[in-house]
């Protein structure tokens, strides 16, 4: 009897030792499979096209080859549109998270803050606009825009875009808990309620401010589908439509395409390597409803 | 408000003037606080709702609207109301059938895998004790990158000298194949749906890990002092509980494989074939911008909004989502 359990004992730690090592190897793979992309990109734009396509494909490149670089930024005609496209997406993009930032905390704080007759209706409503989708929006926004006369403008790639429901969520639910006897200590100090708003509120609100920013900043870095309708010049263009153009064209050179790439990827890799918490803790937002 | 009343010059004594101020605002607090507190509350939410109005209400009532006339973009010719033929037509062409077949195939063919391997890795990930942070952040990586960027690099992974075929052959040993990943009908839609999964995966573990986080330690105690084994638990504690965890990364990744676009976009640019995979936003973009028929792509829009209620409504009913709570 006492052997038989021991001899159990000591298959199940077998048992479990083996499931380790499985896990570990099956968590590394992975990995390796996630990042393997990651490094052909930095690799090939480093590489002549001519390395790029040999069979075994040399991970280690013999050297650096930043004409690449060069070359996807020159564009194929040398026009350099790739820095003025560079350019139009950090503007739409920093200034549709600035006023996602601030219309999203402005209503969220009114709607978690204030009682009033409706806010309930109010809330759900917005909500609502969560389910559908853009691609449904789109034509009748084009021709929004169209009728303002915002085409081709920064005001076309812009608007659209200018508050977001999933932001209000956001900081509504942030702001549920935020403590009404900060808020009434300001009331009778005599703040007015803007006031209250931007000097208490807002600065007090930085970790959800920061989640929100980091999303909606990727979200239109990111953006393809309305910069392709909006933007028709090559001046107006941002960088995916850039990308887009420069992949189809006949002559491109491979390593030139992964520079243009790699361009475009760095500085989202470099925010989400300093600003990891607030990526990750974005994607949690609707989940954080259920404890 | 309250700063008028230190302007009337009654203030001889500072502490009088306290008193005096003290006192108004107890007045203003007591009678109109709740009455002032919601007209600013609509003053905070006024901005917001009139966006939404002009931008996603309206639009969404416009596209209904617009799916019964037949329109041209740019077009002077004032717009003729059709009714539902514009869905008549689309629901006896064969080209828009292959879109909501490319968009259905597609959608089961991403959001299945993303949901089996974003649990498993969630729960691998879950069971270490170290180096959780590492992996997280590297499953994740993938979401930062633009959708353009990643199919740029998988396009070229999958030319007919690249990666992916030194790999599958390495793999099954069949040197010299070419798996033909953007020429063969079948393996372009399954290339997308590769791309797209390496996108998403890591986006949807984190979920499932906040979920498995939230499920408290002293239930699988309890289960554990009962004299569960590790797998018991995980068929009768964990996954029961994780439930409506899996429900929203179901439901969120599927509307999001329907919406699909860039991918397929960039691919048919870069060559692909476009028929297999010529998913509804791709036709749908098409119609808009060479046919410019807006009431066409309206009915089509309109038909894809359908399509993910559907959908969402089915998982809902699949799941029998009866509440849990612990």
């Amino acid at each position: 009897m006492a052997t038989s359990r021991k001899s159990t004992k000591k298959s199940t730690s077998a048992q479990s030792l083996l499931i380790d090592v499985f896990i570990w190897a099956f968590l590394i793979l992975a990995a390796v499979y996630i990042f393997a992309p990651f490094i052909f990109m930095f690799t090939a734009s480093l590489m002549p096209a001519s390395d790029i396509m040999k069979m075994p494909y040399r991970w280690i490149p013999k050297g650096l080859y930043w004409q690449n670089y060069w070359q996807g930024i020159r564009g194929n005609d040398g026009s350099f549109i790739y820095l003025r496209n560079i350019l139009n997406s950090l503007i739409v993009a920093s200034a549709v998270t600035a006023t996602t930032v601030f219309l999203s905390a402005f209503t969220g704080f009114g709607l978690a803050k204030y009682r009033f007759r409706g806010r309930h209706l109010v809330f759900m409503m917005i909500l609502a606009t969560i389910m559908i989708p853009f691609e449904v929006i789109m034509i009748p926004l084009y021709l929004i825009i169209m009728k303002l006369g915002f085409q081709d403008s920064y005001l076309g790639l812009i608007t659209p875009f200018i508050v977001s429901a999933f932001g209000i969520f956001l900081m509504r639910q942030y702001y549920l808990s935020f403590p009404n006897a900060v808020l009434d200590a300001a009331r009778i100090d005599g703040a007015s309620e803007p006031m209250i708003f931007m000097r208490i509120v807002l600065p007090n609100s930085i970790p959800a401010i920061a989640t929100l920013a980091v999303l909606t900043f990727k979200s239109q870095w990111d953006n393809l589908l309305w910069p392709l309708l909006v933007a028709q010049t090559e001046e107006m263009k941002t960088i995916p439509l850039y990308i887009i153009r420069f992949t189809a064209e006949k002559h491109t050179d491979e390593g030139a395409m992964m520079a243009v790439a790699a361009i475009a990827s760095i500085p989202m890799l470099i925010l989400f390597l300093k600003l990891s918490k607030y990526f990750l803790g974005g994607a949690v937002v609707f989940t954080g409803k259920k404890g | 408000m309250i700063s008028d009343g230190d302007r009337d010059g009654t203030a001889a004594h500072p502490c009088l003037l306290f008193q005096a101020k003290r006192e108004m605002k107890k007045r203003i607090f007591s009678r109109g606080i709740e009455h002032k507190k919601a007209r600013w509350g609509w003053i905070f939410i006024i901005p917001s709702l009139v966006f939404f109005s002009l931008f996603s209400f309206y639009p969404i009532l416009n596209a209904l609207y617009t799916s019964l006339f037949k329109k041209k973009l740019l077009s002077l010719a004032p717009p003729q109301f059709i009714g539902l033929d514009n869905y008549a037509y689309l629901l006896q062409s064969p080209e828009f059938w292959n879109s909501i077949r490319a968009t259905v195939v597609f959608t089961l063919g991403t959001f299945v895998p993303i949901l089996v391997f974003s649990l498993l890795f969630a729960l691998f990930i879950m069971s270490r004790k170290r180096f959780q942070k590492f992996f997280q952040m590297a499953y994740y990586s993938p979401a930062v990158l633009s959708s353009v960027v990643v199919a740029a690099i998988w396009l070229l992974m999958l030319d007919p000298r690249g990666l992916a075929n030194q790999w599958v052959n390495f793999i099954l040993n069949t040197p010299g194949i070419d798996h033909k990943w953007l020429a063969n009908s079948t393996m372009v839609q399954i290339s997308t749906m590769m791309v797209y999964f390496w996108k998403y995966v890591g986006y949807f573990t984190i979920i499932f890990l906040v979920g498995l986080g939230s499920i408290p330690n002293s239930v699988h105690e309890a289960a554990r002092i009962d004299g569960a084994s590790g797998r018991t638990d995980f068929w009768y504690i964990t996954l029961p509980l994780l439930k409506p965890t899996t429900v929203l990364v179901s439901i969120m990744s599927m509307l999001q494989c329907l919406k699909t676009f860039s991918t397929q976009y960039l691919f048919t640019q870069g060559g692909a074939p476009m028929e297999p995979i010529n998913v509804i936003t791709l036709n749908l973009y098409h119609t808009t911008i060479r046919d410019r028929s807006i009431g066409l792509a309206s009915a089509m829009s309109i038909i894809l909004f359908c399509m993910m209620l559907f959908f969402t409504w089915l998982q809902f009913k699949t799941f029998k989502s009866e509440e849990v709570d612990y």
